[in-house]
């Protein structure tokens, strides 16, 4: 499994609230700066993965590949149609797979055709849970409970990220500062989220294309190697009792990711964890056993998750301070850095990066799937 | 069960059901709260309680049935929404959503009723009382339990 494929093209559209595009153009762009990151003509994409809802894009892409698939699996999307790129490459499908993503969210939001069932939560709307703030919520109300985290831990998250962004061009958080003090005088969203520690939804669009480590040797960007990934799904902790102290079911995903790759944590430089709300990195650096469990709070303040601490997380800014390409955002931050191509962001040492992506809140509750790989600069 | 599936989505109660997503296998349930009594799917070959209607996880459909249940818990966790994404929650903002642990253990989503917000703590001890709603079912809702 390790390095046997690895990815060779990345094309990121602008990314930014009010873009005035379509998602299909924005994918189409996408697909046009993989296609030239890598150097590769358009019919050598066999193979494409487009995450999230399918719609007619080959035609208007004029692409051939061999096969078409949509994916939903939340906010794992993008991680999973990597690894669902690699199994069709394996399987002898393809040689060159894109998986494709590109949004026109505040598209959606000025013609109001926003589909709010996607964010209810059958039952539980009765009584009016609505957002994935609230059901993010539970979980920090919970891990507050339990470990004594505090607002001002996931304030520190927050400035984490955007400290990040400031360095960033094109990114949300470029040259807008947060203090920790305008965190906690935010208005409150869903206790105890602040506006602050929430996301917003941006436009944009991010192709990524997956090859053979063997072709990709004989392309012209140095590739990045997928060293291992794994998956895992919450259901198991729902019928436990333990889904609100488990953000993501990630033993499972981690025991396989590392051990395909044959790396252990302290092997890892960077982590780009899925970051719809404040408490999702935090949780996840304990899950993966950065931390232990309740100490995610106390890294957070103490720097440990920034540029020299003790593993830098979301360093492009991530989806609170860069943009959300639902999860594609960690996978372009780590193929930038890995490339060293992350500029005034750059990491000191960036050889390996833990990459993940969990969603698909909805029906009776909560954060089901979660996908996670682990990339690096060598095979 | 004595009705089947296809007969329970005939069910006059269903058209709110569908409208929150439901199913019919849990018709049962919303009957149930509609005559004043909190009913749970159990697996009655090793007593696991579920809600919503489910298949047991070790036993699968083989002994399921609605068994009338104690109606207490405790707040496991909850969240106080300072947003209405909706027209019907405009005038209730702040409001608290909780998820109630069960005795029995499945987790239940419901408002806390007769309790400040400043007061509403994790591990409270809730009971549960029913509530007419504007979708026309009966709707379990939890408030601090009697001494």
């Amino acid at each position: 499994m390790r390095s046997k494929c690895a990815i060779v093209g990345l094309g990121v559209t602008a990314q930014g609230v009010g873009l005035g595009l379509e998602g299909r153009e924005l994918r189409a762009q996408a697909v046009d700066l993989a296609l030239a990151d890598a150097g590769l003509p358009r019919d050598a994409i066999d193979g494409y993965i487009r995450a999230y809802v399918d719609r007619e894009d080959l035609r208007y892409m004029g692409l051939s590949p061999n096969f078409s698939v949509s994916m939903m699996t939340g906010g794992a999307t993008p991680v999973f149609s990597i690894v669902a790129a690699m199994a069709m490459i394996e399987a002898g499908q393809a040689e060159v797979v894109a998986c494709v993503y590109g949004e026109a969210q505040s598209a959606f939001a000025t013609s109001g055709k926003q589909d709010i069932g996607s964010y209810g939560y059958g039952y539980p709307m009765l009584y009016g849970l609505l957002g994935a703030a609230a059901t993010h919520a539970f979980h920090a109300r919970r891990h507050m409970h339990l470990y004594g985290t505090t607002s001002e831990h996931l304030g520190a998250v927050a400035v984490t990220q955007r400290d990040y962004a400031l360095k960033r061009p094109g990114s949300l958080g470029y040259g807008q500062p947060l203090t920790l003090q305008e965190h906690q005088s935010s208005p409150m969203i869903a206790d105890p989220f602040r506006r602050y520690d929430c996301t917003r939804n941006t436009d944009g669009g991010i192709a990524v294309l997956v090859t053979t480590a063997e072709r990709a040797r004989s392309l012209r960007n140095k590739p990045v190697y997928v060293l291992g990934a794994g998956t895992g799904h919450n259901i198991v902790n729902w019928h436990k009792g333990q889904v609100y102290e488990n953000h993501d079911n990630i033993a499972p995903a981690r025991a396989r990711a590392f051990g395909q790759a044959g790396l252990s944590l302290a092997d890892i430089d960077m982590a780009q964890l899925y970051d719809p709300f404040t408490i999702s990195p935090l949780m996840q650096l304990e899950a993966f056993g950065f931390v232990k469990a309740g100490q995610g709070g106390p890294l957070y303040a103490e720097g440990g998750a920034g540029p020299d601490g003790l593993i830098p997380t979301n360093t492009g800014g991530g989806q609170l301070s860069a943009y959300y390409s639902t999860g594609f955002t960690g996978v372009a931050e780590a193929i930038q850095q890995l490339r060293g191509e992350a500029g005034d962001g750059q990491l000191k040492k960036a050889e390996t990066s833990l990459v993940s992506g969990h969603g698909m809140n909805a029906g009776v509750q909560n954060t089901w799937a979660h996908a996670c790989m682990i990339l690096g600069r060598n095979p | 069960m004595s009705e089947t599936l296809q007969e329970l989505a005939q069910h006059p109660l269903m058209e709110a059901i569908r409208r929150y997503g439901g199913d019919p296998a849990d018709v049962p349930f919303w009957e149930g709260c509609s005559a004043g009594s909190f009913r749970l799917h159990r697996c009655n070959l090793c007593q696991r309680h579920y809600w919503p209607a489910s298949r047991c996880v070790e036993h699968g459909a083989a002994d399921m049935q609605w068994v009338e249940a104690s109606g207490r818990g405790r707040l496991y966790t909850y969240t106080v929404m300072h947003r209405a994404y909706t027209a019907d929650t405009r005038d209730k903002v702040p409001f608290v959503i909780a998820v109630v642990q069960l005795e029995e253990g499945p987790f239940y989503h419901s408002n806390i009723l007769d309790c400040a917000h400043d007061e509403v703590q994790v591990d409270m001890q809730l009971e549960v009382v029913m509530q007419p709603h504007a979708s026309g079912l009966t709707i379990p809702q939890f408030r601090p339990a009697a001494r």
